[in-house]
């Protein structure tokens, strides 16, 4: 199955291309399971009938950051991939999404594992579609990624924010250590 | 607005149908029960909840003549329930499959039944006067995923299937016991049940809402990939004409006339499609009136991102960033509109008005009447 890839380097155009694919993509509906009786599963996850799937879709802005939409007839998956500029982002990135998805049931639509290679994951059923308005679950989404994962000192999200309070308490914090730590040997 | 009534019954409606006199209307609210609501005195009152089923129920139909409701549900069963005196009485229908229904219709005649399912399968259903029950005869190994929708020709005798394996096709259903000698004409004249007629292989991805138009002549269904084709001269050598539209694919279809379709699914607004003189169907309108996002606001912020490039403050650039939302879709209905039904005057033959439901829980009768563009279509 080839993977449709999509190139997109300003951050807006990418979330433009994002928003716009997964306008396209979520168009699903009620569909119970063909191989197993009585079951009604997302198909996306269990992939059982290959004709449910359709082409994943891959948009890149770079190597680092990228969103992996796959569609099947019932249900949607959207992974993210994070830029990690360096060491200490990398780890608070992990740590803060982890705290997320260990509370992914009050958000609905997360997933509670990222899909391999990718640092979070959305699950969207059909069952979201019946109960929330699409736009706003697109938007929802879309609002999620772009406050949690693209830190940019202009813009005032609370996610945003936290990532580089958090950036910053950990360096103040870790410079008292060592000028505690430094001070016995002076 | 061709939109003359609408009406929010629950949180979310699967599917709906009315009986003969347009008086009742039985729906299901997306759970294991369907509703009956009457028109008393200017007002929907519900009248009977049918539970029988105990999964979703996937597809009502009911009879003109014979006044009886066909259900089918994910829970693999079918009911046949029949008014007598002021209660519902359901038939259990031995459907033989170990998938769910997906859809449900009744024969022209109303002495059959089909029932597409997950199982691959189609089921045929008839009446057996001397066991008393509703037999079911099953078509199997034509195809390769679920059946989504079934549509009746109007000889009684041809039955059309869309798929999800993509395809469309077309089955007699020829019972000998239900089916007299005299009513096969046509390209089904010497066809046994089960008889696969034609396979159409156009679309590459699921297919959705097959219907014939009133004469037969015609085969409409839809692909998932905002495709919908219509199929002349179902035979032999049929032909195809193949349509293309920009706005989000649909799930089902339904003949006006002969040369006017209406067609109902994601954009959560009805779209018409037209023959012109020369047979050749295009996508003229939107039936409903859009929404109209408020255009003030997208040129203030057109603007003030402008002046933000010319005086470098990129504060206004950023509002204008996440300032994008997603654009609410349809008007009328705000969800995915997944049943059409029509509602002919019992007098005429001509159909001038139907009715939708959809995933919003509503469900809206429209009318042609006042839509003088479209008269000379209908």
């Amino acid at each position: 199955m080839c993977t449709t890839i999509i190139i997109s380097n300003t951050l807006r155009l990418y979330l433009t291309c994002i928003r716009n694919t997964l306008d396209a993509a979520m168009c699903l509906q009620n569909f119970p399971c063909q191989e197993v009786e009585r079951h009604n599963k997302p198909e996306v996850e269990l992939k059982t009938s290959s004709e449910l799937l359709l082409n994943p879709v891959l948009i890149c802005r770079n190597e680092a950051e990228k969103c992996l939409i796959e569609t099947s007839i019932n249900s949607l998956r959207i992974s993210l991939k994070v830029k990690q500029a360096d060491e200490l982002e990398n780890i608070l990135t992990k740590k803060f999404l982890r705290f997320l998805s260990m509370r992914a049931e009050a958000f609905q639509v997360l997933r509670r594992k990222p899909v391999q290679g990718y640092d979070i994951s959305f699950l969207v059923t059909n069952y979201h579609c019946e109960e929330m308005q699409k736009h706003k679950l697109i938007d929802f989404i879309v609002q999620f990624m772009e406050a949690s994962i693209f830190p940019n000192p202009i813009k005032l999200h609370d996610i945003d924010k936290e990532i580089s309070e958090l950036k910053m308490s950990v360096n103040t914090r870790g410079r008292l250590v060592a000028t505690e730590f430094l001070k016995q040997f002076m | 607005m061709a939109a003359v009534e609408v009406h929010k019954f629950a949180q979310c409606i699967t599917c709906h149908a009315w009986s003969r006199d347009r008086s009742m209307l039985a729906f299901c609210p997306n759970n294991n029960e369907v509703h009956i609501y009457a028109l008393l005195q200017g007002k929907w009152e519900k009248l009977h909840v049918l539970q029988k089923h105990d999964q979703i129920v996937s597809g009502i139909d009911w009879s003109a003549r014979s006044n009886k409701i066909v259900t089918a549900s994910h829970d693999r069963n079918s009911y046949v329930w029949n008014l007598e005196g002021s209660e519902w009485v359901p038939t259990l229908v031995i459907l033989r499959l170990n998938r769910a229904a997906l859809c449900v219709r009744w024969s022209p005649r109303e002495n059959k039944f089909a029932v597409g399912s997950g199982a691959k399968t189609v089921c045929i259903c008839y009446y057996e006067q001397e066991n008393n029950w509703w037999v079911s005869k099953l078509i199997r190994k034509r195809h390769d995923s679920s059946v989504t929708s079934v549509a009746w020709h109007p000889n009684n005798i041809l039955l059309a299937t869309a798929s999800t394996d993509g395809k469309c096709r077309i089955f007699s259903t020829f019972i000998k016991v239900v089916d007299a000698k005299e009513s096969r004409t046509g390209p089904s004249a010497d066809s046994k049940f089960g008889e696969q007629i034609l396979q159409l292989d156009l679309s590459f991805t699921w297919s959705f809402g097959v219907r014939w138009s009133p004469s037969g002549n015609t085969l409409a269904y839809v692909g998932h990939n905002s495709m919908i084709y219509f199929v002349d001269d179902v035979g032999p050598s049929p032909l195809a004409q193949n349509v293309a539209f920009r706005d989000l694919p649909l799930r089902d279809v339904l003949f006006l006339s002969e040369r006017l379709v209406i067609g109902v699914g994601f954009d959560c607004n009805p779209m018409v499609f037209v023959a012109d003189e020369r047979g050749i169907w295009s996508f003229i309108k939107f039936l409903g009136e859009r929404k109209t996002t408020t255009s003030g606001p997208k040129y203030g912020s057109q603007f003030s991102e402008a002046f933000g490039k010319l005086y470098g403050q990129p504060k206004q650039g950023f509002n204008n960033d996440t300032n994008e939302h997603s654009r609410s879709r349809g008007g009328v209905h705000e969800n995915c509109i997944n049943c059409i039904v029509p509602l002919g005057d019992p007098g005429s033959s001509k159909v001038k008005r139907f009715s939708t439901s959809g995933l919003d829980g509503k469900i809206v009768v429209w009318d042609m009447e006042n839509q003088e563009d479209l008269a000379e279509y209908l």
